[in-house]
C-alpha cells in the first residue's frame, strides 16, 4: 500500500517507547507504507542534547527528514506535514477543502482535547504518589466526556457503504480517525476499568476503535513497541522488569528509587 | 516518482516542495482563490477567552467582515442544542461560512479555525507562508505545541490556582511550573529570532495563537519575570491594529491589568467565576 510518492532517504522518527504519542506517528508511516526508520532512546534522556537540538520542547516524537532537510516536532503538525506530502493519492485524507478542514478539526480535537486529558489522568491514576480523589475524578470525567462526543460524531456520521463503518470525515479512515487510536488503545489501563467498562454507551466509539487497532499497521507498530520496551527493559505498560505490579511500581516511586 | 528527492541538496529540495506544494494549492483551492477578496460569510460565536480572541484577532488582521455571536460561558450557551450543532464538544471558538458552491463550512477548535481562515483567504500570505516550505510547516509545529501544550496546562493551572473547590498545592505547583516551563521554551525561541516572532520574518498564526494565553500569565499564576523577549513579544504584537482591535471581542480584554495586581486581587476576582465553574461541574457529574 505504497504510496506513489516514497521517499528514498528513510524519515527518521525521534522516540521514546512508553507514551503513546510517538506510536501515532509510527502508526501513520505504516499505514502508508513510507519509509522510515526509528531512533529509540531513554525517556530519562528526553530533555537533553542531542534531542533538544531536535526539538527546543523536550517531548518525544520529532522527525528529521533528509529528503527535504525539515525537522519537525508536535505530532498534529508531523501528521500533517506527512500527509500533504507523502499521502500523494490521498488515501487517507480528503481532496474538497471542507473535508479536509473537519480532518484537522478532528485532529486538533485530538491534541488539545485529548492528549493532555488523558495524559493528565494517566499521571494521577497512576504516576503520582500520592493519590487525589477530586484530580483524578476531573480527568476520568473529562475522558467519558470527550469519548462521549466522538460517539456522538460517530453516530451521526453516514456509514460506509461496504461495510457500514462509520470514520469522522467523509465516510472513510482518515489521519483523524487514526489520531485518536494510541491513546485510545490505553483506556482501560488509563481508568482502571475493564474493557467493557470503558466503552459502556458508546457503542459507535468502540466499533470504531476496534476496527483500527484490527488493521496489520497499527499491529506492526505494536510489535516495534514492544521490542524497543524490551530493549530498555520495560515491560507493556512501563514498569520495570522485575517488578509484579503497578501498586510495586508506585511503592518503589514513593520510595524514590524510580 | 520514486527518487525524486535524492540526491538533492535540502534547499533544492525545498524548492521541489514548494512546487509540488504550490500545485496542491493551486488545484485544491481554486474556487476560493476567486473568492478571496471579494466575499466573505463568516460568522464567529466567541466568548472573551484566550482560545476566542485568537480568531477575532486573525480575522481583524485578515481585514475581513465577520459577524459575532458572544456566547455566554457563564450561562452555559455553548451546551445548548443549536450550538452543539455547530461544535459537539460544546466549547468556544466556533466558525461557520460558507464556499464557492454554497456548501456550509462549520469548523470547531480555534487550531483548525486559524488553519481554515489562512489557507482561504490569506493567499498573500500576510499572516502565514505559502503551503510546502519549511516555515509553512515550522509554524504548525507551533501552533500545535500552543493546541496540545500551552493551552491545556495553562488552562490546568486556572483551574488548581483559581477555580478547584479544594486547594491542592501539588496541582498548582505541577501545573504552574510545567506553563513556565513551556514560557521558557518560547522566550527561548524569540531570542533566537531576528523578527522578534516566532517563526521566520513575520507575524503568524502561530504567535497570534499563543497571544491570549501568555497574556493571561498573571492570572494563571505564572512570574513573568527573566522572560524578557517573550515580554517583548507580548507588546510587539499589539503593534498590530488588527491584533489590537481583535484583543476586544467580544467584550473588552484585561488581562494584562492583571500584571500588576496582588495574589489576593487576583483571588477575589476568581471568586464569582469560581462559583459558577463549580456549579458547572456539579452538573456535569450528574450527567
Amino acid at each position: 500500500m505504497a504510496t506513489k510518492l516514497n521517499p528514498l532517504k528513510p524519515i527518521r522518527v525521534w522516540l521514546t517507547p512508553p507514551g503513546p504519542n510517538p506510536w501515532k506517528v509510527v502508526f501513520l508511516f505504516e499505514e502508508l507504507g513510507l519509509n522510515y526508520e526509528i531512533k529509540s532512546f531513554s525517556f530519562a534522556d528526553v530533555k537533553k542534547k542531542p534531542f533538544t537540538d531536535v526539538n527546543p520542547n523536550g517531548r518525544v516524537p520529532a522527525i528529521e527528514d533528509p529528503n527535504t532537510g525539515l525537522t519537525l516536532w508536535e505530532s498534529g503538525a508531523i501528521y500533517q506535514y506527512i500527509v500533504e506530502l507523502y499521502d500523494t493519492d490521498k488515501r487517507l485524507t480528503h481532496e474538497a477543502l471542507n473535508d479536509r478542514h473537519l480532518c484537522n478539526q478532528w485532529l486538533h480535537f485530538q491534541m488539545s482535547g485529548q492528549g493532555p486529558y488523558f495524559g493528565q489522568a494517566g499521571w494521577f491514576q497512576h504516576l503520582h504518589p500520592e493519590k487525589i480523589p477530586s484530580a483524578i475524578e476531573r480527568y476520568t470525567a473529562e475522558i467519558k466526556r470527550v469519548l462521549g462526543v466522538l460517539d456522538g460524531a460517530l453516530a451521526a456520521a453516514k456509514p460506509a457503504a461496504g461495510d457500514g463503518a462509520r470514520w469522522l470525515v467523509g465516510g472513510k479512515m482518515t489521519f483523524a480517525d487514526m489520531a485518536f487510536v494510541p491513546w485510545d488503545f490505553r483506556l482501560a489501563e488509563v481508568l482502571l476499568q475493564s474493557w467493557d467498562e470503558v466503552w459502556e454507551g458508546l457503542p459507535h466509539a468502540r466499533a470504531w476503535h476496534e476496527r483500527m487497532v484490527e488493521l496489520p499497521s497499527w499491529k506492526r507498530s505494536m510489535e516495534h513497541r514492544a521490542r524497543l520496551m524490551d530493549e530498555q527493559g520495560l515491560q507493556w505498560n512501563g514498569v520495570p522488569k522485575g517488578i509484579e505490579t503497578f501498586t510495586e511500581y508506585e511503592e518503589k516511586i514513593a520510595r524514590g528509587e524510580q | 516518482m520514486n527518487g525524486d528527492l535524492e540526491n538533492s541538496t535540502p534547499l533544492q529540495s525545498m524548492q521541489r516542495i514548494a512546487l509540488l506544494g504550490s500545485h496542491l494549492t493551486s488545484t485544491r483551492n481554486k474556487p476560493s482563490h476567486k473568492m478571496a477578496e471579494t466575499k466573505s460569510d463568516i460568522h464567529l460565536y466567541t466568548a472573551q477567552t484566550p482560545n476566542g480572541i485568537k480568531v477575532s484577532m486573525l480575522l481583524e488582521e485578515l481585514g475581513l467582515p465577520y459577524k459575532v455571536t458572544a456566547i455566554e460561558i457563564s450561562k452555559n450557551t455553548q451546551k445548548e442544542p443549536w450550538f452543539l450543532d455547530i461544535n459537539p464538544n460544546g466549547r468556544i471558538p466556533a466558525l461557520t461560512d460558507t464556499l464557492p458552491d454554497g456548501s456550509p463550512v462549520r469548523l470547531f477548535e480555534s487550531g483548525s479555525i486559524m488553519q481554515y481562515l489562512v489557507d482561504r483567504y490569506d493567499t498573500e500570505h500576510k499572516l502565514s507562508y505559502p503551503r510546502g516550505t519549511a516555515e509553512y510547516y515550522e509554524v504548525n509545529s507551533w501552533l500545535f505545541w500552543q493546541m496540545g501544550g500551552l493551552g491545556p496546562m495553562q488552562g490546568q493551572a486556572n483551574h488548581f490556582a483559581r477555580y478547584a473547590p479544594e486547594k491542592i498545592q501539588y496541582g498548582i505547583d505541577r501545573y504552574q511550573n510545567e506553563t513556565r516551563r513551556l514560557y521558557r521554551v518560547m522566550d527561548t525561541q524569540l531570542s533566537k529570532s531576528t523578527s522578534g516572532y516566532l517563526v521566520g520574518d513575520r507575524l503568524t498564526i502561530a504567535d497570534i495563537a499563543c497571544w491570549g494565553w501568555v497574556a493571561a500569565g498573571s492570572w494563571a499564576g505564572i512570574r513573568m519575570d527573566g522572560l524578557d523577549h517573550l515580554n517583548a513579544w507580548l507588546d510587539k504584537v499589539l503593534t498590530h491594529p488588527g491584533c489590537e482591535k481583535g484583543r476586544h471581542v467580544p467584550s473588552r480584554h484585561t488581562m494584562l491589568d492583571n500584571r500588576n495586581k496582588t495574589e489576593e486581587e487576583l483571588d477575589k476576582a476568581a471568586q464569582k467565576t469560581r462559583a459558577w465553574v463549580q456549579q458547572g461541574m456539579k452538573e456535569d457529574a450528574k450527567k
